[in-house]
């Protein structure tokens, strides 16, 4: 039991991280039916974003105060992402806008693999694994014989307060408007006078923020960062969209939840279940597909002709 | 072709041209192309001065050939830069660039800018494809495919990288320069015309290709490895070209048919003693595959296509991750290694042999043996097209609610084409097994996958031609671009990027596509381009 307790914490842990990057995934393919298979690799460039900030521009004497060290490291990832992301969509992204469906597809593909290569070619020393700093205390405490670490917690919370407040952005500012009605039928909304290709904007930049916190939490958590983190986590997030219902917030973020406790649980429960831990998001995803296509949460979309 | 008398600034750049051409563009010699003689125009500054006599004859066609002059012109640019960067790159420094570099640039811009001043030429050069006598037609066509035969056996031949580029860029551009002479539409039209001929011929340039190698092994040996992967290229054409359905993992199918064919081939290191003879397992192989098509594709197959991408890209990691750890099958990450060379009635394949005084290395007899392969696969595709199957696939790929109101079973002609696809990759696998005599894990990751369909979209879904050449490029120019090792995958992605933007419909596009291109074009009604696919928020693929 107290095993149990232990696996559904890590499986909570890492279910955040999930959660925001599918943030991401399900605005972005909301708004524009695209799925943005480089948001992986957004979350990668933050993480080495932080990283830059921290190892390069942070005084010394800054290092080892968490107020400071953390925001600027955050800022810095956050400025990477968001910056990749607006480059991306508007130079790979908007010129497909009207093409055929798998253009923009193939086009993410590629994006992925150059944004990887990028960092593995020009961040000094790119190729080899990097040290993230530990911001906050490596320590950890105990609950109930359930060790808990304080990073965790810090995780869990950040991620809770992000999804909650993109929520009630989204839900009650304008430009949230905007965007819920761009989602749902961009010719009527440019017809009202929404500037659908800032609100497009807009979303990839949210999508980006959120995960560029995610690439810190990432780093913080496992002490150091490669330039291949973004693919298998991008993947994973995405398979949390797909089963919260893509397209919706709420069901991004609960699919991140389960899908981090399956992982964890799988590996503890399965005979050599570590040796197969990267399978069992894509046999979630599959049997998601198979058994409730739209998602947990997901209505049933009728196909638009 | 009426002449008139140049523009001032053509003469001037087109003589700057041919005097810089003429002396050397480096300081000290020991650079590829005798780049440090004068009044030697070999290697990369052949290139240009054929490039600028091009952009010449079309500054001087007053038809307003601007569009070929341009391209001709952007060409000789585009060599004296490559090999300025070579240059300053390989030589350490601007100190080894002679001024003969400097003057052939300037000349080469100023051939640009006078052939920017053209006035617009006519839309669609390519309009108005004469019909002329069938024996000018079947010698175009044999002198165009020895053109293609005689530029990849030049292309071979060439070391030097920065050579090559060259060479790259000189095709590119003078590819370019023709197609805007409307030459490579009027060959298409011709080609379609004769095509039994042009496949007759076609046929026969791809079997003299080993006579060019002069018994040199390493090429045969690319080419016997491009052969595996074209045969699965059109299998993925059928299920991506065809029937519009995007698979991410499909060389999970390819490792299907390889590791059939390891484990039935009594190989050295194995952990089964199983020996079937060698055309069983290519059908054993490839209905496995199919098998494991219809398995996957039978629960997702009612999916949206972005959906199904995912799910194959799913399946495509699963299939490596269990290859990996199924010790008892599949020997994990060590694989099955020392599978034997084919057999056939007492004819080793591994063996070389002498045809017509020319000796063939072992991998020339794979290389043929794929050559069957692959035809079997184009006729088992061009059949297919032109079917009413493949009429359907169409349908659906258009759009598939208006495909089944018209009466489709679509998910049925949707697994079809998915084993289909699966067959042709599991029966290039075995094969693939016995060139590379090893398979192991590694070899069937997601970058594989992604090649795979690269090779198909940069070559132009839907045809035949455009599978064989988008698989030729993406294994020959890394193999010449060795130099460029450990950028090529950041070159790869750039190219996909590229390739999307400015020519989404591939380098061979199929007819059908064109002509939904072509027909949309005059009416000039914004935002139909997207009429074929799915505009945001349209019609799901």
């Amino acid at each position: 039991m107290r095993q149990f307790v232990q696996q559904l914490v890590n499986g909570t842990v890492l279910g955040a991280t999930y959660g925001l990057i599918a943030l991401g995934y399900t605005m972005v393919y909301g708004i524009i039916q695209l799925i943005n298979f480089a948001h992986g690799e957004i979350f990668m460039v933050g993480a080495f974003g932080g990283l830059t900030v921290y190892r390069y521009w942070l005084p010394e004497a800054w290092a080892d105060k968490v107020w400071v060290a953390l925001p600027a490291v955050l800022v810095g990832a956050i400025a990477v992402s968001v910056g990749t992301a607006v480059l991306m969509e508007r130079l790979a992204y908007r010129p497909l806008r009207n093409a055929p469906r798998l253009a923009p597809l193939i086009t993410a593909i590629g994006v992925s693999i150059f944004l990887q290569e990028a960092v593995r070619l020009f961040y000094p020393d790119g190729k080899r694994q990097q040290s993230f700093p530990q911001l906050i205390s490596s320590g950890t405490f105990e609950v109930a014989g359930v060790t808990v670490a304080w990073v965790s917690v810090f995780v869990v919370v950040v991620a809770l307060a992000l999804m909650v407040a993109l929520q009630v952005f989204v839900k009650t500012t304008r430009t949230g408007k905007a965007m819920r009605a761009t989602s749902q039928d961009p010719e009527s909304a440019k017809l009202m006078g929404i500037d659908v290709d800032r609100v497009i904007v807009i979303t990839f930049v949210l999508g980006a923020a959120l995960a560029a916190v995610a690439g810190v939490m990432q780093g913080m958590r496992f002490a150091q960062i490669d330039f291949r983190i973004g693919f298998l986590v991008g993947l994973k997030a995405f398979t949390a969209a797909v089963l919260g219902g893509i397209g919706n917030l709420k069901g991004a973020v609960l699919g991140g939840f389960l899908l981090g406790i399956v992982e964890a649980l799988a590996t503890q429960y399965v005979p050599q279940g570590s040796s197969w831990k990267d399978v069992w998001a894509f046999v979630v995803l599959i049997a998601v597909l198979v058994i409730r296509p739209g998602g947990l949460l997901g209505e049933r979309v009728a196909v638009r002709a | 072709m009426k002449l008139e008398k140049p523009p001032a600034p053509a003469a001037a750049g087109a003589a700057a041209l041919v005097v810089g051409t003429l002396s050397p563009w480096a300081t000290f010699a020991g650079f590829p192309g005798k780049m440090s003689l004068g009044g030697f125009p070999g290697g990369a500054r052949l290139f240009c001065l054929l490039l600028a006599a091009g952009a010449l004859l079309f500054l001087l066609d007053v038809h307003g050939r601007r569009w070929a002059a341009l391209a001709t012109s952007a060409g000789a640019v585009a060599v004296v830069v490559v090999n300025l960067v070579a240059l300053v790159d390989q030589g350490g420094g601007a100190g080894s660039v002679a001024w003969g570099a400097c003057m052939s640039l300037a000349g080469a811009g100023l051939l640009v800018a006078a052939a920017w001043r053209l006035p617009p030429s006519s839309p669609a050069a390519g309009e108005a494809t004469p019909t002329r006598a069938p024996v000018i037609e079947i010698a175009a066509i044999a002198a165009a495919l020895l053109a293609v035969l005689g530029a990849v056996v030049w292309g071979l031949r060439i070391e030097e990288s920065s050579r090559f580029v060259s060479f790259l860029v000189f095709v590119t551009f003078l590819s370019i320069a023709v197609h805007h002479l409307g030459v490579f539409s009027w060959l298409g039209a011709v080609f379609a015309r004769h095509h039994r001929i042009a496949l007759l011929l076609a046929g026969a340039v791809a079997v003299a290709f080993p006579f060019t190698q002069q018994g040199n092994a390493y090429w045969i040996r690319v080419f016997a490895s491009i052969g595996v992967f074209a045969v699965a290229a059109i299998g993925l054409n059928v299920v991506v070209g065809l029937a519009g359905l995007l698979d991410l993992g499909y060389v999970a199918f390819f490792g299907v048919g390889a590791y059939v064919g390891a484990l039935l081939s009594n190989a050295a290191l194995t952990t089964s003693n199983v020996h079937l003879p060698f055309l069983l397992v290519v059908l054993l192989g490839g209905c496995i595959a199919a098998v494991f098509g219809l398995v996957i594709g039978a629960p997702t197959l009612r999916l949206r296509g972005d959906y199904l991408a995912i799910v194959t890209l799913g399946f495509g990691e699963i299939f490596r991750i269990t290859a990996n750890n199924w010790d008892g099958l599949t020997r994990g990450p060590n694989g099955i290694s020392g599978i034997p060379d084919l057999a056939l009635g007492g004819f080793d394949f591994g063996q070389s042999h002498a045809v017509l005084g020319v000796t063939l290395p072992g991998f020339a007899n794979y290389y043929y043996v794929e050559l069957v392969l692959i035809c079997a696969a184009i006729v088992v595709f061009t059949r297919l097209n032109d079917s009413r199957i493949g009429r359907a696939w169409v349908a659906i790929r258009e759009d598939e609610v208006a495909a089944a109101a018209s009466g489709i079973d679509t998910i049925r002609l949707k697994l079809l084409a998915f084993a289909i696809g699966a067959f042709l990759a599991g029966a290039a696998g075995t094969v693939n097994a016995h060139v590379t005599t090893q398979v192991s894990p590694d070899s069937y990751t997601f970058l594989e996958s992604i090649l795979l369909v690269a090779a198909v979209v940069l070559g132009g879904m839907g045809t035949v031609p455009g599978a064989l050449l988008g698989s030729t490029a993406l294994f020959v120019i890394p193999e010449k671009l060795r130099s460029f090792q450990d950028k090529r995958l950041l070159l790869f992605g750039a190219a996909l990027i590229l390739l999307m933007r400015f020519r989404p419909e591939g380098l061979v596009p199929s007819r059908r596509r064109r002509r939904e291109l072509r027909e949309e074009a005059p009416e000039g009604v914004p935002g139909l381009a997207g009429a074929t696919g799915a505009a945001p928020g349209g019609p799901a693929s």
